[in-house]
């Protein structure tokens, strides 16, 4: 079992991601730009969060335009699992494999903080066992908030497909709670199948008792323990 | 199918028409009329090789192949009823109507609109009106505008190099089966003023216009001069695109608010509404095009705006390297 992270010039969020995969005990491999002939390695993939190419034009676009996010399509068709943090959420959605952008919070300004977030029913494996909980975890980006038509909003939530939503301590999600300005509190989704899960928080960072909290290491585990069926 | 005045059209193979240049000449809107011997294969010929040399240099045109003496296989189309006027040098009606001397330089070159109708003496138009009145659209005058200056610099400098200065010329454009906008018509001593660099000497249809005689021996003479050429003019051409990125109206600018805010604590307290956008500009290393437009629309699609927030629009221009 091997899992692939990817490394785009930018991209700084890998090691911490690294991290965690080795305290799992899970085989891990950095996998760069023009790596894409390796895909077929690799059981599943983690595009980890940065700032990809300067996130020039918009955030995630140019890595989204990237012969390794290209030859993800297939990789996704087949059921593997891929899970976009941070900037590796804003390049899935730019590549189309998830629906909707994230554009520029609404203050305008790089938020970076610890917040919670309701993990809702999804039929996602990534999220089994955490459906109801809140999570307590860091986010820490410019362009977080998430934007998409009212009728793919709505498509999204009939079928099941917000995975978290901002929240406050007692799990209601309310507008004081929104960080950047996202429809419907959204901080991360999943696609339809439920293999591909992107998410703007930093499970990574909150993965480890010393950072202040574990409760984002479940996704990492639950990733883990899919591949090993 | 069609006859000019000039010039009649029948309908070829496979989308293609032949186009057949007669003995006759005119000018004054069709007022003044003759026959001349020879013209029709000088205009022929002369469009032909004109025609392929903008081919080479990725000018898109309705011409294909020379059929015989006095016939061009080309591309059908529908012709657009506005011709383009590019002018290098005042002379002609731009004297007339202005009340300016013959021979002044015009920098950078002017172009004109004129609607093709003799009934009404094929009146100058604005980009406007044209638009207005359904003869063309917002982004075919940009094209032909384009494709013009595009011409004028390669036509400049390939009679610069046998001593002749081009001081204006027509192009008509069409439109094809597909919807590109391609050259069409002809390109002749009919339809361009050129002068001897040294002697000042007209080389053109002024001859029959000012009844200076020896119509077609100055026609096939430019023609003659043409074809000893050994090379072409050196010439790298390039298409300057601007894409302007706009978030749409129904998305919350956070940037554009705070912009605002600032404005109205500056005192400026009249605006309100600001938004910001993005402004990509591109230089593509070929002629003004269709093809090309259409590349830009494609890159405008895929990466430089995302359609679910975001709406462009594409400007192209040529300029002139001088």
């Amino acid at each position: 079992m091997k899992i692939g992270i990817t490394k785009f010039p930018g991209t700084n969020n890998e090691q911490d991601v690294t991290r965690v995969l080795n305290c799992l005990n899970v085989e891990n491999e950095l996998l760069y730009p023009r790596d894409y002939r390796k895909l077929k390695d690799f059981d599943a993939l983690i595009l980890a969060g940065g700032f990809s190419y300067g996130d020039y034009l918009r955030a995630g676009v140019v890595a989204a335009r990237t012969s390794l996010i290209d030859e993800l399509h297939d990789f996704i068709i087949s059921e593997k699992f891929v899970l976009g943090i941070c900037n590796g959420f804003q390049m899935l959605c730019e590549a189309n494999y998830l629906p909707g952008v994230l554009t520029t919070n609404t203050s305008t300004r790089f938020i970076s903080k610890w917040v919670n977030i309701k993990v809702n029913k999804t039929n996602s494996p990534l999220l089994k066992g955490l459906e109801s909980k809140v999570l307590r975890i860091p986010i820490a980006h410019y362009e977080g908030n998430y934007y998409n038509t009212e009728a793919s909003i709505k498509q999204l939530k009939d079928n099941s497909q917000i995975a978290f939503q901002y929240c406050n301590e007692k799990k209601v999600v309310e507008s004081m709670s929104n960080p950047n300005g996202s429809i419907a509190n959204i901080a991360g989704i999943v696609n339809d199948k439920g293999n591909v899960l992107g998410m703007m928080p930093h499970p990574e960072r909150s993965s480890f008792h010393y950072l202040g909290s574990i409760d984002g290491r479940s996704i990492f585990e639950n990733l883990i323990e899919e591949l090993k069926c | 199918m069609y006859s000019g005045k000039a010039k009649d059209v029948k309908i070829y193979e496979n989308n293609k028409v032949k186009l057949i240049f007669r003995d006759s000449i005119s000018a004054f809107d069709g007022e003044k009329k003759d026959i001349i011997q020879g013209k029709g294969e000088a205009n022929c010929r002369m469009s032909a090789k004109l025609f392929e040399i903008l081919n080479e240099y990725g000018i898109r045109t309705h011409y294909h192949s020379m059929l015989d003496n006095n016939t061009l296989i080309c591309d059908k189309v529908e012709i657009i009823p506005v011709e383009v006027v590019c002018r290098n040098v005042t002379a002609g009606s731009f004297c007339r109507r202005y009340g300016v001397t013959q021979g002044l330089e015009l920098l950078p070159p002017v172009i004109e609109f004129f609607y093709k109708d003799d009934e009404l003496y094929d009146p100058l138009v604005t980009q406007e009106v044209a638009i207005q009145l359904e003869w063309m659209t917002k982004k075919e005058v940009m094209l032909m505008k384009a494709v013009t200056r595009a011409v004028n610099t390669i036509l400049v400098e390939l009679f610069d190099m046998i001593s002749l200065q081009l001081v204006d010329f027509k192009l008509e454009f069409g439109r094809t089966h597909d919807g590109r906008i391609i050259v069409a018509d002809e390109i002749s001593g009919d339809s361009m003023r050129l002068w001897d660099k040294e002697t000042g000497e007209v080389k053109d249809k002024d001859r029959y216009r000012k009844d200076m005689g020896d119509v077609i021996q100055h026609y096939n003479d430019v023609y003659d001069k043409l074809s000893k050429l050994s090379k072409l003019p050196e010439l790298s051409l390039s298409t300057k695109a601007q894409v302007i990125v706009k978030l749409k109206k129904t998305v919350l600018d956070p940037a554009g608010e705070v912009t605002l805010r600032s404005l109205n604590r500056m005192n400026y307290q009249e605006i309100d509404n600001v938004r910001l956008g993005k402004h990509v500009f591109v230089n593509c290393l070929t002629a003004p095009s269709s093809e090309l437009l259409k590349n830009l629309n494609d890159m405008s699609e895929k990466l430089f705006s995302n359609p679910l927030i975001e709406d462009y629009s594409i400007d192209l221009w040529f300029e002139e390297e001088r």
